[in-house]
Formats: structure tokens, sequence, C-alpha cells
């Protein structure tokens, strides 16, 4: 499934399967996915609600562990990790987009951005994280709280917070759910140009126009994971 | 200065016995808290030597606080008392008037099962030129041996009291962090370790149990003020604050506890907390 190049392996993934009870029942919300996504990929993540994506980029981004099989970050079998390791990992290597508003309603924008930087044990400097207020086009509600903004802005700060720590990687879960096309838009033009800096990203949508946007798209169905081929933009 | 038959005396010779092991010497003195005063003294210790009259006396003992006259008190033995004062005419500036063999009070030491106002009352008329009265000291020994015997019980109350509000606090948090799931989630795919989430939660809740330990010893002090001069009126006893130390050490270890009942009422929804799948947390509510 993989591409045939020289970039680096950024996520891998072996046999990963997820396995939960529900009503006295197992079931498998991923089954048997082997997956591997290179430095610099854009990868968009199809299929019905329900089918496991969501629950497939939280295997990949240690917030769940797999029933069974492996996961791996740039080499590193992340399960395998203590959880200050894994904690760490998540912090300066990965940025997550959820689909729901996910800013800390007592911080300001600003603070909400920096927040990654505590556990990191950066210096979470206000310059840094203005300059990102500002390519989100959210900088003049930089003082404001979450309920002060619109969806949309909640979203670009959201995506500010994730690019704070320079992350290699950007696993994204409906980031544009529930916003006009416009802001959709928006949203989707920064990852295009984040991206094009050589941040990987892994993109949950069930939009096919989104994901065309990708330069791969993969479709989930029933917990297992189909290659689609190439969207529009070139890896 | 108040000079006392050692034989017969049950105001200050109990104590002496007990906390000294011994009846008062001639020698000796035991001073009232705020004796040294008239010293010129900021205070006296046991095993120091004060003069009265020019006589030398050893300190055997300092008695507590009572916000009562005989704080300014020293006592002595009544032999002591009529010899100082023939010896005052040599060594003191100012002469001691007590005649040999004079006395101005005798304390009766009155059975429960009488009234104190009729003994006084026959005493009065029984004996001429006295005038018997009853004294607030006594009230004041009698309303503290009430309290002796309710302190053990307002002590089960109140340990009642803090068991449940160690369970009510902890509920509390239980119910905090179950709101809180996604953001406790969150915080994990930021970066936030397990002990992160689990000292945030400790420390929310020993801040706020702090808060109302400061707000409870405001209050306390407030309602004190307000209210120890009509109490202090009703029960016929004189308000004595409590001992700087005392004040401080209770305030200090006033405040440990209310820290020590957050920390404990949050330690189960801490441990919990920190133990949440990132997620999970993350799902939860949707």
């Amino acid at each position: 499934m993989g591409q045939q190049d020289n970039r680096p392996v950024m996520i891998t993934l072996e046999d990963a399967t997820k396995v939960y009870t529900s009503g006295g029942e197992e079931v498998s919300a991923i089954d048997g996915v082997r997956l591997e996504v290179n430095q610099g990929d854009y990868v968009a993540v199809v299929g019905h609600s329900g089918s496991g994506k969501t629950t497939l980029v939280s295997v990949m981004g240690g917030l769940t562990r797999p029933t069974r099989g492996t996961v791996k970050v740039e080499g590193t079998d992340i399960w395998s990790l203590d959880n200050r390791e894994l904690a760490r990992l998540r912090s300066e290597r990965i940025g997550f987009c959820f689909q729901f508003p996910s800013l800390i309603s007592t911080l300001n924008c600003i603070d909400n951005v920096r927040l990654p930087a505590s556990f990191a044990g950066g210096d979470g400097g206000v310059d840094a994280a203005m300059e990102l207020l500002e390519r989100v086009s959210v900088a003049e509600k930089a003082r404001a709280f979450p309920k002060e903004l619109s969806g949309g802005q909640q979203r670009r700060v959201a995506i500010a917070r994730a690019l704070f720590n320079r992350p290699r990687i950007i696993l994204a879960d409906e980031p544009t759910g529930d916003l006009d096309e416009d802001t959709e838009e928006d949203i989707m033009e920064l990852f295009d140009e984040v991206n094009g800096e050589g941040v990987t990203i892994v993109m949950v949508t069930h939009s096919r126009r989104l994901a065309r946007r990708a330069a791969r798209v993969l479709t989930m169905e029933n917990g297992t994971l189909a290659e689609n081929g190439a969207g529009s933009r070139e890896a | 200065m108040v000079g006392i038959d050692p034989e017969t005396d049950f105001t200050v010779g109990p104590w002496l016995e007990e906390h000294a092991g011994g009846k008062l010497a001639d020698d000796e003195v035991i001073l009232g808290a705020n004796a040294h005063i008239f010293f010129g003294k900021s205070e006296s210790h046991v095993g120091d030597v004060e003069f009265f009259y020019g006589r030398p006396f050893k300190v055997v003992g300092i008695l507590e606080a009572t916000g009562l006259g005989i704080d300014d008190d020293a006592f002595i033995t009544l032999d002591a008392a009529y010899e100082l004062s023939s010896e005052s005419n040599v060594d003191a500036v100012e002469k001691a008037d007590i005649e040999p063999g004079q006395i101005s009070t005798v304390m009766v030491k009155v059975d429960p099962r009488y009234d104190r106002a009729d003994v006084a009352r026959n005493i009065s008329l029984q004996v001429p030129g006295t005038a018997g009265v009853t004294s607030k000291e006594l009230m004041a020994t009698s309303l503290s041996r009430q309290l002796q015997t309710l302190t053990p019980g307002l002590l089960l109350i109140g340990a009642g009291f803090w068991f449940i509000s160690v369970l009510m606090i902890g509920a509390l948090f239980t119910m905090i962090v179950n709101e809180r799931r996604r953001e406790l989630g969150l915080l994990q795919a930021m970066g936030a370790t397990r002990g992160f989430i689990f000292r945030e939660v400790m420390l929310e809740a020993v801040e706020l149990t702090l808060l109302g330990g400061v707000t409870g010893i405001v209050a306390g002090s407030v309602l004190i003020l307000v209210l120890k001069g009509p109490v202090a009126d009703s029960l016929g006893v004189e308000f004595v604050w409590p001992s700087a130390s005392y004040l401080v050490v209770f305030t200090v270890g006033y405040l440990l506890l209310a820290a020590l009942t957050g920390a404990l009422a949050a330690l189960y929804p801490a441990v919990s907390a920190s133990r949440l799948e990132p997620y999970q947390a993350i799902r939860s509510g949707e």
C-alpha cells in the first residue's frame, strides 16, 4: 500500500486491529489494517459513519491501544513506549485536529495555542503563538476566550495549536465538519500549505470532494482499508 | 499578692500538687499569667527568682491565662505573707501592711448538692463582719468542667462531619472529572502525562479545600468577635483569646487538615482521571 519512493516512512500499521465490546458482542472497529504513510504524504481516509475512520487515526496517534498489531511512528513502536515517552511523542511529533470544538474553555486563544509547549518542555513563546494565529487569520482574537469565537474561528485556533510544536504529522478527524463552505475552503488551503512544508497529513473525512485534495485516498469499510489511488494533489 | 494556707487551699493547691509534686513552700511563688508585668518583665519562667517587698521567692509555677483577676496575682503561703510584711519594714521601699493573723478572704468549697447563693447568704447572716459572695471564678471552673464533659461528644460530631465532607468532596470531584473527560483526553492528546492529569485534579481539590479552610477561619473569627461579648456576659465569664503561638499552631493545623481533606477526597477521582484512555475520553459525550 505504501508509496514506492525514497521518502522515509512516518507511520506504519501492521495488522492493526481494534476490537470493542458492545452489548456483549465483540465488534472490530478496525480489522487487520496494514498501512504505510511516508513523510510529506497527504492522505485522506473516507468512509461511512462507523466504518472505523476515527479509530484508525486514534490508533495511529497513540490515543487508543490496538487490540492486536503494531503501530510505528518514524520506526518506533509507540505501544512499546511507557506513558511518559508516549506522551512526549504525542506532544512533539503529532498534532491533532478533532471534529468537535476542542479548545480549553478557561484559556484564551493565545494560551490555548501555547498549551502543547508546556507538555513538551518548551517556552511556549507568545510571539510564536501570535505568528500562528496570524497564519490562521484569527490574530485579532488572540485574547478572546473560545465561547467568544465562531465555530470556524475555533477550528482555526485548534489548527494553530496543533502546529505549535512543529509536529511532523497532523492527524485530522473531520477538521471541517459542520463548517460553512468558505471556512472549509480556508482550512483546506491551510492544510495544503502545511503539507507543502513537508508535514505529513492524515485526514479523516466523509466528503469525497475534500478527499480529492489529498495525494492518497483510502477508504475504510467495516474496519478494513482499501487504497483508492491518488486524489488531485501530487505526493 | 495572695497568701494562701497550703494545708487547706483548694484553689492553686491541687494544681501545684499535680504539676510541682508538693505543697507550696514559704520561699516559693506561683504566678498568674500576667504577674510578670508587675516586675516590669516581658515574661517570667519557672525557676526564676522574683522579689516581693525585698524578699526572694522562687517561681514554681505559672498559671495559664484565664482572663480573670487571678492572671495578675502571685500566690505565696500565708506564713510567707506575714513574714514578708514584717520584714518589709527593713527590706522594702514600701511597707506591706498586713497584720499577723489577718485574713481577707476565706474560700468555701460548696458541695454541688447545695446552692452556692444560699451558702453565701447563710455565712453572711451567721458570721458577723463577713460578706458572703459567689465568684465568677468558681462559675468559670464549673463551666470548664461542663465543657470538658462535652468535648468528646463535640469531637465525635466533628469527626462525623469531616468524614461526610470527605465523601461529598469525593463525589463532587468524581462528577467534575466525568464532566471534564473530553478536556482531560484533549490534554493527553497534546502530550500531558498521566501524572500531570493526576496532579491537576489533586491540586484543584486541595486549592478548593484550602480556600474553604481560609473562609472557615475568617468566618469563625468574625463570629467570635461578634458573639464573644454577649456569650461571656450570659455565662458570667471573661473571654480570653488563646496565646498567639496556640493560634498560629491551630491555624496552620486547621489549614493542613483542610488540604489533607481535599487530597484524600480527590484521590479516587484523580486516579480515575489519570487512567482515562485519551480516545474514549475525547469521544465521551458524543
